[in-house]
């Protein structure tokens, strides 16, 4: 290891950190955006906060366990509704005022709303993070190496690309248990493509370029060139590609515990609380309405900042 | 390379990929029996657990995955896909397919029309008047479009426009299910159907039928596309040409129209052709919540049965339909951009 | 070489200030040009990549980009400054008195349109035009490029009240004058031509059809920015050379933008040489050949390898070209000016007329 390859190493950060100011300058120009991380920043502290705010036991009354399948309905449709809106009177804690109204255990909207918003923040990020590094990964790697090991990766993601992901996840999810566990690993088998397409697609482009060269001839190692500066310098529309599908993730995970692949029916989760609304959507909206229009919310605000960052990076959009 | 071979090569990867996905549907839906049941279109609820074990045997599902891989294979090389539906009611799953197919061709054609209709207006308003009123205006609804669950958005829109419009009075569009008036078959396309046949009531019926399932699809997706509209029109912008183009003295409409446009939706066209092929393979929450009789709904409807041939008819219909529109796409590419043609 | 006209410049440029708004700060591009351009002349202006010569260029014909602003000065043309006029009236102006013709052919073209379309849209604007000559083609009169040149002046004109003529024939007489212009411009195969895209044609015949272009609108001004920078040497003395035979055909002022001296020289009247964003000095040709009076002219001169001397060790200018967000103060040149005095760090030189037709700006005179 030649002694000048730290000094690459700091010369570009140093560009990168001039890069990282102007973005940041342009985005402050952008009203969208900044509402958009505003908003997002909102939910993420929410979330941290959800489980000291609202009380977890609330979402599981009557002292039933969380997982127990099937969940025993005491309380069905008679003078004592438990689906209110507004002022009413709680199945379990008397009377009370319920701003977004009951879901159809009586239980008090707005907290198992709240409740719900860590959860798919939560799997969100897992998943994302896990099919974006692995995806990532992969691309740089089948970029970098060439030849017989770029086919196959690039066969194996033309496989998942044609596959009816939501059909898969389902099947898996099928058969491997109705846990959030399996949820996600079935959605992350799904969601890695993109990344290893994209990547690959930038350390095509680096592998080019002089300073690749450059490097090599200081006597770089391979990895030290892949993951010390490749990787750095591609890693923005990488970023910019995660806070979008985050957004997606969402949607996705919701829709899937939503069509009925959640552990526990009860279970605070913004797609299973709206499933619950599934029967009554004409006579009580608000069930479904509420924890639809928060999934809407979050989705919209990442997207809004990853749409927003795309634009600032896009490098022929700058001044 | 020549056009042909280029062809050619992608439709030997067709087979490769249906190859794979098929080995990996047939995995993990004949795999587990304890999870999904391969069997369960075969049974039905009175069978004693003899008559299940006779069934089974006798569609060899007790015998090793490769073995049964092999038979499906040959079964499904002689045209015969295998059974689906529950309780033993059992039609062929590729008649129960192409029953199917054409609602979700109808909601497809019809969403794509509309995306299109309103996605690349939308895109180009926003390039042309760039970080003003307008250009923030589309940007909120197109991203508010692909971060809308489709689920959610089926249901409220069924909600105000149903329900509240019969309450409050208005004419009111119907809440789900395709047309049922009685279908004169030609095409098997409903709406078609009905005009071919001089049907008005019945193409008007599905037309109505039609609008609140394929604007609840489309409005997911033309945000997308007026995103990529918006950022292609406003490279083509930046080009030199354009600024020729003004040089010349042109009106800026001509410009726009003439010289930028022309380039610009060329990635709009090929993402067009990508989507539509997307929605082929059947929206399957959308035609849920519709209750809309698609290839869709049956996947779901399989997916919960444990049906394994319907999936894997499914899957493998897919999978055809994605490669192929990839493939027609990136060649109208080449027909569309006079530089990659020679 | 034609005798100029010494009467009234046809487009002056006074005083032109002009910034660049960027994210690193305000570029100073121009600091107060002066140029004039008299009738059927051909003006060269020179100078260094970046010293503001395509910027006036575009400030002249109204093409600027929108960060761009005007701090001060005037454009005038025919009695009116082109600063003031709406972008409708400067599109006009564009469309039948100016014609510019750019650097690079290749980005310059578009892509996905057949030439024959770009080339006959530049004519089809003159729809006017257009129509008289398909009356006079009716009454069977010569029709030809130099006919509708000449229909510029209201003389010629005829009248079209009572006459209707049908699209088709439009485009048919734009389609045959096109294909006069080509033959001008000497590309072969004019049909050809017509249907191909850009991309099918050479660098040199990219360059002619622009060239075919611009003279499609009978202007009155004609700016070359650079047209022979992106093509090889043979190429550019061929289409130096048509812009010669040209002149003696078109009664139209040439201002031909390069940092060549060599390319000026042969076309150009009179050479303007500029330098970060002002016109340094003026004059015929042959005077700033002679005897150049701004230091960097001579600077200039000296850089250029002698032919005759091939031994002779290559001068060049000591410095570097000035870097436009914080220019140097007064006379932009004076940190690079071996003459360089206390007072050119202060003030900035106007042009002053020194010597007959010859002027310079610099305090040593």
């Amino acid at each position: 290891m030649s002694k000048q390859e730290p000094e690459v190493r700091k010369g570009e950060w140093e560009a990168r950190l001039a890069d990282i100011k102007y973005s940041l300058y342009l985005l402050r120009k952008n009203p969208l955006v900044i509402t958009g991380t505003i908003i997002a920043l909102f939910f993420i502290i929410l979330a941290l906060l959800a489980n000291i705010i609202v009380d977890p036991k609330l979402a599981y009354p009557e002292g039933y366990p969380g997982n127990m399948y099937p969940f025993e309905r005491k309380f069905m449709w008679n003078a004592n509704h438990p689906i209110q809106w507004g002022p009413g009177i709680s199945l379990y804690t008397g009377p009370e005022f319920f701003p977004l109204g009951t879901d159809s255990y009586g239980r008090d909207l707005l907290k198992m709303i709240i409740l719900a918003i860590p959860v798919d923040l939560y799997f969100a990020a897992i998943i994302t993070i896990i099919a974006a590094v692995f995806g990532t990964l992969l691309g740089a790697i089948a970029g970098y190496i060439g030849g017989i090991v770029d086919e196959i990766v690039l066969r194996i993601t033309d496989v998942f690309f044609a596959f009816p992901g939501l059909v898969l996840a389902l099947v898996f999810a099928s058969i491997f248990g109705r846990t959030l566990e399996t949820l996600a690993l079935a959605i992350i088998l799904v969601w890695w493509p993109p990344y290893t397409r994209l990547m690959r697609g930038q350390v095509l482009s680096e592998k080019e370029k002089p300073y690749v060269e450059a490097l090599k001839a200081l006597g770089a190692s391979p990895l030290r060139i892949l993951f010390g500066h490749i990787l750095p310098n591609s890693i923005f529309p990488i970023l910019v590609q995660a806070t979008m599908d985050f957004g997606g993730v969402i949607l996705t995970f919701s829709a899937l515990m939503f069509l009925g692949f959640s552990p526990s029916p009860a279970m605070p989760e913004l797609g299973n609380l709206a499933a619950d609304g599934y029967g009554h959507v004409f006579d009580a909206p608000w069930v479904m309405l509420f924890p639809g229009l928060t999934i809407l919310i979050i989705s919209l605000a990442f997207n809004l900042v990853g749409d927003g960052l795309r634009d600032v990076l896009d490098p022929r959009l700058r001044r | 390379m020549k056009l042909y071979e280029y062809v050619i090569r992608r439709l030997i990867l067709l087979v490769f990929v249906l190859f794979a996905v098929s080995l990996l549907v047939f995995y993990f839906t004949r795999g587990f029996p304890r999870g999904m049941a391969p069997w369960t279109p075969y049974i039905h609820p009175k069978m004693t657990a003899e008559q299940i074990e006779q069934v089974i045997k006798e569609h060899g599902f007790d015998r090793p995955l490769y073995e049964q891989y092999f038979y499906w294979l040959r079964d499904i090389l002689r045209g015969d896909w295998g059974r689906t539906g529950a309780w033993a009611q059992g039609l062929p799953a590729n008649e129960v397919f192409f029953n199917h197919f054409p609602y979700t061709v109808e909601l497809s054609v019809f969403a794509t029309i509309i995306t299109v209709g309103i996605g690349i207006p939308m895109g180009i308003i926003s390039a042309l008047k760039n970080n003003k009123l307008p250009d923030h205006a589309c940007r909120i609804i197109a991203l508010a479009g692909y971060s809308t669950p489709a689920y959610w958005f089926g249901f409220m829109l069924q909600l105000i426009f149903f329900y509240y419009f019969s309450v409050w009075g208005l004419p009111h569009l119907p809440s789900s299910q395709a047309s049922t008036l009685g279908k004169p078959s030609i095409t098997g396309i409903p709406i078609i159907d009905g005009l071919l046949t001089g049907n008005f009531a019945y193409a008007w019926d599905e037309f109505i039928h039609l609008i609140l399932p394929s604007f609840s699809l489309a409005f997911i997706s033309l945000g997308f596309l007026a995103r990529i509209v918006r950022a292609s029109m406003l490279e083509v912008l930046r080009q030199d040409y354009i600024v020729m183009a003004r040089s010349k003295g042109l009106k800026e409409r001509v410009v726009i129209y003439r010289h930028a446009l022309k380039n610009a939706l060329i990635p709009a066209v090929t993402l067009t052709g990508i989507f539509f092929a997307y929605l082929l393979g059947g929206a399957m929450i959308t035609e849920y919540v519709f209750s809309w009789p698609g290839v869709g709904q049956q996947a779901l409807r399989a997916i919960f049965q444990g049906d394994s041939n319907f999936i894997l008819l499914y899957s493998l219909v897919f999978a055809t339909i994605i490669v192929i529109s990839n493939l027609v796409v990136d060649v109208l590419y080449a027909f569309l951009d006079p530089r990659i043609r020679y | 070489m034609k005798k100029q006209n010494r009467t009234q410049p046809i487009l002056e440029v006074r005083n032109l200030k002009l910034n660049f708004h960027t994210y690193r700060g305000e570029v100073k591009a121009l600091n107060g040009v002066d140029l004039k351009l008299y009738p059927e002349e051909a003006l060269a202006l020179v100078g260094e990549s970046g010293c503001g010569k395509s910027v006036t260029a575009l400030a002249i014909t109204g093409l600027l980009p929108e960060n761009a602003y005007i701090v001060d000065g005037e454009i005038i043309f025919k009695g009116e400054n082109l600063l003031k006029k709406s972008k409708e009236e400067m599109r006009e102006f564009r469309m039948s008195e100016c014609a510019i013709v750019f650097q690079d052919p290749a980005t310059y073209l578009n892509p996905v349109l057949r030439m024959g379309i770009q080339l006959k849209e530049a004519v089809l604007l003159h729809k006017d035009a257009l129509k008289q000559m398909v009356i006079a083609e009716k009454r069977g009169e010569k029709i030809g490029y130099q006919e509708f040149l000449a229909m510029k002046t209201s003389q010629n004109q005829i009248s079209t009240k009572g006459y209707r003529v049908s699209r088709k024939k439009i485009n048919e007489m734009a389609e045959k004058l096109i294909m006069d212009i080509l033959k001008l411009v000497k590309l072969p195969d004019p049909e050809r031509i017509l249907k191909s895209y850009p991309h099918e044609l050479s660098g040199g015949m990219k360059q002619r059809a622009m060239i075919a272009m611009a003279l499609a609108r009978r202007p009155s001004i004609f700016l070359a920015d650079e047209i022979t920078t992106a093509l090889d040497v043979t190429i550019q003395a061929q289409i130096l050379y048509l812009l010669k035979e040209l002149r003696q055909k078109i009664a139209t002022s040439i201002l031909l933008i390069t940092h060549d001296l060599s390319v000026a020289a042969e076309i150009a009247d009179r050479i303007a040489v500029m330098y970060g964003g002002n016109v340094v000095e003026v004059s015929s040709t042959r005077a700033i050949f002679k005897k150049p009076l701004h230091p960097y002219t001579q600077l200039l001169l000296k850089a250029i390898p002698n032919i005759l001397n091939p031994t002779e060790r290559l001068e060049s200018i000591p410095g570097t070209v000035p870097e436009m967000i914080n220019p140097p103060s007064g006379c932009r040149f004076h940190p690079r000016c071996l003459y360089a005095m206390d007072i050119c760090t202060k003030n900035r030189p106007n042009l002053k007329e020194v010597e007959k037709e010859h002027e310079v700006a610099c305090f040593l005179y």
